[in-house]
């Protein structure tokens, strides 16, 4: 992974070169740091917008912005940009509809290192309870590019949730892809596939590459757009007698809950095993936390081994 | 100043309360007291040639845009936004009703509705990110924004107030309609908004206080706003009556939300009717 970019700097980078073309888009942030924000910052000074640690005011000043004609991106860590302010965003983009681009870094527990606090465990839940929104969660950073252009071009407000670490690269499963399906399987498998989003689509890679030594192929599906969903997911969830979700994130609500609601209202014969954090607040060490919440690869492997 | 224009500014007051408490008792609903405090701000705004406006094109990029952020003072407003000709009349028949155009709270995609409010805290962000913009696209109009005085327990106001005053939003103007009663309780029963100028002044605003049932001091607060001689944003706390107008529900706590009924809504129309000279 030595070349390999943050997620979160490719999508910042992405918005800088769009902006170097587009002089309305601005970014609003809320007083936080990236390598790519700094050379934003630099060269497109007028283009920069902090308002402080302060997410109430980013999402309010963004709407005044973007009602004027502006194209904007916001930036704050992950929980503080969706709980800590989620009734402007659902006020100002989602009732009325105003397109701003609200980007959170650190989904999952991806800040494990700082405790619940940074944690985001949750935002799946409350942010697809919004109307209007649309919702991606890229898995590597090639995507996040791509989707910083996608989100510049939707006419409807956006939130990404990007990973806070380094993911691998998984350019070979989306070469010539233009990321707008939504979905994409990566891996065909046989009675069984694991349907993930973000990180924990590597996860799901090497769950598979577990079940492919003892003889087993096991299917990967990966969810980059939660919302909406895609409804073609449906035709490829009924070709597997068995689905398992596996989510950084709370079950209530969460990622599984999607996929529950895919099968369920499409009268579906697949069945679901969801894997998930329960309700609780976890604290240091991402491989700690997944352990103990068994949803690290070696756990979910038992767990499928029992289906 | 003109005594005529006075007059004339007063007289419209008077009858975008009557229209209002009308519509309030004709629908069952709707913040009279709320709507009453403001009635001079917005005859002003609107009729004393402080907005710069086009009813017949609501979007007019040159506009100055005005934006309700304590919501709850709708009905006065649609009233206003009707008798301008954003809208027909007619509108106003279903307000709350089943299919109507608009509600008790303000929504966005009503003719010279600049955003939805109702929620509280929202206006003054969103009004400075407006301000923001014009600043950057070198636009000329002025943004607006009219907040309740218990609004102002929000913090998200003075998130938006530092924000404002640290860029020098000298195109923003924030009124503050200071009726001193929040729902339950007057304001400083309930928890202290005083000293307010000092609040505004060390977040960076320029401050005038004046009497906001006064048309003429809210003319003369606004005289020259368009000649940009402050280089911060204003603020005008408007210090009101709540429900002024209407004398059994001036200032008395609980009525915040109360629409008259019955005799109660006879006895308000008659005490309207007389308080105007």
């Amino acid at each position: 992974m030595d070349n390999q970019k943050h997620m979160r700097d490719e999508f910042i980078g992405k918005m800088h070169e769009l902006a170097k073309k587009d002089r309305n888009v601005v970014m609003v942030n809320a007083d936080m740091g990236a390598p790519a924000l700094d050379l934003f910052r630099l060269e497109l000074p007028q283009n920069f917008v902090n308002v402080g640690i302060a997410e109430q005011n980013m999402i309010a000043v963004a709407t005044g912005l973007a009602l004027e004609g502006k194209k904007v991106y916001t930036f704050a860590i992950a929980p503080f940009t969706t709980s800590r302010c989620h009734e402007f965003i659902k006020l100002n983009a989602g009732l009325m509809k105003i397109p701003i681009n609200i980007l959170g870094v650190g989904a999952g527990v991806g800040y494990d290192d700082s405790g619940p606090t940074h944690h985001l465990t949750e935002d799946i839940t409350i942010m697809r309870a919004i109307p209007n929104l649309e919702i991606y969660s890229p898995s590597y950073s090639d995507m996040a590019k791509n989707v910083s252009e996608i989100v510049y071009k939707s006419p409807n407000p956006t939130y990404t949730r990007l990973d806070r670490k380094l993911v691998p690269d998984l350019s070979k499963y989306y070469q010539y892809d233009d990321f707008t399906s939504g979905f994409k399987e990566l891996e065909k498998g046989g009675e069984i596939a694991i349907i993930a989003t973000g990180n924990m689509v590597h996860n799901a890679l090497e769950i598979r590459k577990k079940f492919l030594e003892k003889g087993r192929n096991i299917g990967v599906i990966d969810i980059y757009r939660l919302k909406p969903i895609s409804t073609d997911l449906k035709n490829t969830l009924a070709k597997y007698k068995a689905i398992v979700s596996i989510e950084e994130h709370l079950l209530d609500g969460g990622f599984g809950s999607i996929i529950a609601e895919i099968i369920m209202d499409g009268n579906l014969n697949t069945k679901l095993k969801r894997i998930g954090l329960k309700d609780y607040f976890y604290i240091y060490g991402r491989e700690n936390i997944q352990k103990r919440c068994r949803i690290d690869v070696n756990s979910v492997v038992e767990e499928i081994e029992k289906i | 100043m003109q005594e005529n224009i006075i007059k004339e500014l007063e007289k419209k007051a008077h009858e975008l309360k009557q229209s209002t408490l009308n519509l309030c008792i004709g629908a069952c609903t709707g913040h009279v007291t709320s709507s009453m405090s403001c009635a001079e701000i917005l005859a002003v705004l609107y009729y004393g040639n402080i907005l710069r406006q086009k009813p017949g094109n609501p979007k007019w990029d040159g506009r100055d845009r005005f934006i309700l952020s304590k919501g709850q003072g709708s009905p006065i407003l649609y009233v206003t936004l009707a008798d301008k000709g954003f809208f027909p009349k007619e509108w106003l028949n279903d307000f709350c009703k089943e299919n109507a155009k608009f509600g008790v709270h303000l929504q966005c995609d009503v003719p010279g509705v600049e955003i939805t409010t109702g929620s509280l805290g929202h206006g003054l962000g969103v009004g400075a990110g407006m301000a923001l913009a014009a600043k950057m696209d070198r636009k000329d109009h002025f943004v607006f924004v009219l907040l309740g005085d218990a609004e102002l327990y929000e913090g998200s106001n003075w998130e938006a107030a530092m924000f404002a005053g640290h860029n020098r939003l000298n195109n923003l103007i924030a009124i503050i309609d200071r009726n001193w009663l929040g729902v339950i309780e007057y304001t400083e029963r309930a928890l202290s908004l005083e000293p307010l100028e000092d609040k505004w002044r060390s977040f960076g605003w320029e401050v005038k206080r004046v009497n906001g049932n006064s048309v003429k001091e809210l003319l003369n607060a606004l005289y020259d706003f368009r000649s940009f001689r402050f280089t911060k944003p204003l603020v005008i706390i408007a210090d009101t009556i709540k429900g002024k107008g209407i004398c059994s529900m001036e200032h008395f706590p609980l009525m915040h939300g109360a629409a008259p009924r019955g005799e109660a809504a006879e006895k308000a129309k008659q005490e309207l009717s007389e308080c105007f000279f």
